[in-house]
């Protein structure tokens, strides 16, 4: 029965859309639950959300674009540092913070902001590298510009806090709530909007820039212009996330946000989940921090140890990703 | 910030130093490089695997008194038998998919493996060996410098000067250069991909163990010390140009060069930028290498 439904039968569109809506609604109340709110559930959570937007934002340049960025952790970063300097207020314009408290708290304009930060940066390093590197030395290029932002941000003086980095008013966190509500649906709308786009006409083009360029080119595609399109596009959402995450954060420092597990982590989930599907960076997310977060209980000594070894159990025997494996031959976007 | 320019001595003491230092890059970066070659694979435990080497030759000189330098005869074979069996264990299946990301992300899981074991093992703190000749220095072309800097370079030599006569030399060294160009043409004619990916693999984790010893008799290291090394070495790998061999111990010299100077003459804050500055530049506009030959490789 099991093997028929996982392996032999395509699941149908709306079984799919279904199990989708019930697991959304199903997290979405579930702070009304009583006890919810303090209970360890709701923030591995929000972790889940953060990694799986992180996930999603890297899935779309490399899963859907087929070109492997190792910088997003530079924008995850460019994001929450964005976010931080708005918020603390002290830097720019003085502190705006103080007059209004409530404005840049989960502040939709500082977070799209932080997007932007992001995105602009990644069409600066975007145009020259992906205009004269493929491949490869596309990924190298990206670590390199991940370490260069890393170190200029350490060397920022006062405008970034050194080593130190920047504090944001915590004054008003009280409940988790709003992190987890504003995580959960920003997870869902990166999605849908994956989904949007990857069936427009823009999205068609990117999936033939990867599938065969030449191909692609001679049809008519500016090929460049769709790949930088997509690496902003995952800036954009790597600074967003960067951005949820300084909310919940506080402190904001080059080791914390330029960490490269912000890059790593979700690469990794993507793999498990499924590179190129829509679905897989989600439920990756979900598996993959799930692990981590048991180890880290089970056996908080060794933990790191026990990630390692899944993450190279997960690639020896799932190389094609859980989406692919269990899911049959499901329409992947 | 900029300072005057210094008397010779100076510079030449910076330069020696530099280039001394690099050679530790470089010899980590042939190791990447036939890696690199024949698999496509950025292999990013490379430097996790210099400081488990590190930490074994520690361990040998302390609890059976090997000396450092002589327990390279026994790091670089055990180097090769860990890289065989770390190909065939971890990378044999995933060599043949298309996907890449499973190769990368199973030399990032063996990177957290090996970093974490180490730290289990050994514990999170900064280790050093400390030798009898550690403190003592020689003198070259008048200028001072540490005599076990002296050997980590002679080692890279060495060991670069092994990899490319056994490249051009022998046989196999030719079916691994042969795969390195064009892996499909290569098993056209014959070659067998794995055995290929497994002789680099076996080269590149000696390499590996010889950069091991240069690193522990040099600097104090720990457990996590190793990543940095990893993007060392691939900046020098891209210096020198992705496939050229000689042309990676060069890369890694220069790159020892560029942050001696950048730390004397900027600051020593700025030494990584500079350094990925210089690599993103070479990639863009050189991405051959700095001393790409057309047709002659390795």
């Amino acid at each position: 029965m099991l093997k028929q439904v996982f392996l032999e039968r395509a699941w149908p569109k709306q079984a799919w859309i279904g199990i989708a809506v019930a697991v959304v609604a199903g997290l979405a109340l579930l702070p009304l639950l009583p006890g919810a709110i303090d209970s360890y559930a709701f923030s591995f959570l929000f972790f889940v959300f953060i990694y799986a937007i992180m996930a999603q934002g890297w899935n779309l340049v490399a899963g859907f674009g087929g070109q492997i960025s190792l910088g997003n952790h530079a924008f995850f970063g460019l994001g929450a540092y964005t976010t931080a300097i708005l918020w603390s207020g002290n830097y720019l314009w003085g502190s705006l913070y103080d007059a209004w408290p409530r404005i840049y708290y989960f502040d939709p304009v500082t977070m799209v902001l932080g997007g932007l930060v992001a995105a602009v940066a990644a069409i600066i390093i975007g145009l020259p590298l992906l205009s004269k590197l493929r491949g490869d030395y596309f990924a190298l290029g990206t670590l390199g510009f991940g370490e260069i932002v890393k170190v200029m941000f350490i060397n920022g003086g006062d405008f970034t806090g050194g080593a130190f980095g920047v504090i944001a008013p915590a004054g008003t966190f009280d409940t988790l709530l709003p992190h987890y509500l504003v995580g959960l649906g920003l997870m869902v709308g990166t999605a849908l909007a994956i989904r949007l786009l990857m069936r427009s006409r823009y999205g068609l083009a990117l999936i033939a820039v990867r599938d065969d360029e030449m191909a692609a080119s001679a049809n008519g595609i500016d090929v460049l212009k769709v790949k930088v399109a997509a690496f902003a596009g995952s800036a954009f959402i790597a600074g967003v996330a960067g951005s949820l995450y300084t909310y919940y954060i506080f402190h904001v420092g080059p080791d914390s946000v330029f960490d490269l597990d912000w890059m790593l982590l979700p690469l990794m989930m993507t793999v498990v989940g499924g590179t190129g599907t829509l679905l897989g960076p989600i439920l990756g997310a979900f598996v993959m921090y799930a692990v981590f977060d048991l180890a880290r209980i089970v056996v908080p000594d060794y933990h790191p140890v026990i990630s390692g070894l899944t993450i190279i159990l997960a690639m020896l025997f799932l190389p094609k990703g859980l989406m692919r494996s269990f899911a049959g031959r499901v329409r992947v976007v | 910030m900029m300072q005057n320019i210094p008397p010779p001595d100076i510079l030449l003491q910076l330069s020696l130093n530099g280039a001394l230092g690099g050679a530790m890059y470089g010899v980590a970066a042939v190791g990447l490089s036939l890696i690199f070659g024949t698999m496509r694979l950025i292999f990013l435990a490379q430097g996790a695997m210099i400081i488990l080497a590190a930490y074994f030759v520690r361990a040998l000189f302390y609890s059976l008194g090997i000396d450092p330098f002589l327990s390279l005869l026994i790091v670089v074979p055990v180097g090769l038998g860990v890289g065989w069996l770390v190909y065939q264990g971890l990378f044999r299946r995933a060599a043949a998919e298309e996907d890449r990301n499973i190769s990368l992300l199973i030399a990032v899981g063996l990177m957290f493996l090996i970093q974490n074991l180490m730290t289990v093992v050994w514990g999170g703190n900064t280790a050093a060996v400390v030798t009898s000749y550690t403190a003592s220095g020689i003198e070259i072309l008048g200028v001072r410098t540490s005599f076990t800097r002296s050997m980590g370079f002679l080692i890279a030599l060495a060991g670069t000067g092994l990899v490319v006569l056994f490249l051009r030399k022998t046989i196999v060294g030719k079916a691994v250069r042969a795969a390195s160009e064009d892996m499909e043409a290569a098993t056209l004619m014959g070659i067998s991909p794995h055995r290929v990916n497994a002789i680099a693999f076996a080269i590149g984790i000696a390499l590996a163990g010889a950069a091991g010893v240069a690193v522990a008799t040099t600097f104090p290291f720990n457990p996590f010390a190793g990543f940095i090394f990893s993007l060392k070495a691939l900046v020098a790998l891209a210096l020198g140009g992705i496939g050229n061999v000689a042309g990676a111990l060069a890369g890694g010299i220069i790159l020892g060069l560029i942050e001696a100077y950048v730390q004397y003459f900027i600051s020593g804050g700025w030494t990584n930028a500079i350094a990925y500055g210089v690599f993103l530049a070479v990639l863009m506009f050189k991405p051959e290498g700095l001393f790409s030959r057309p047709y002659k490789k390795a």
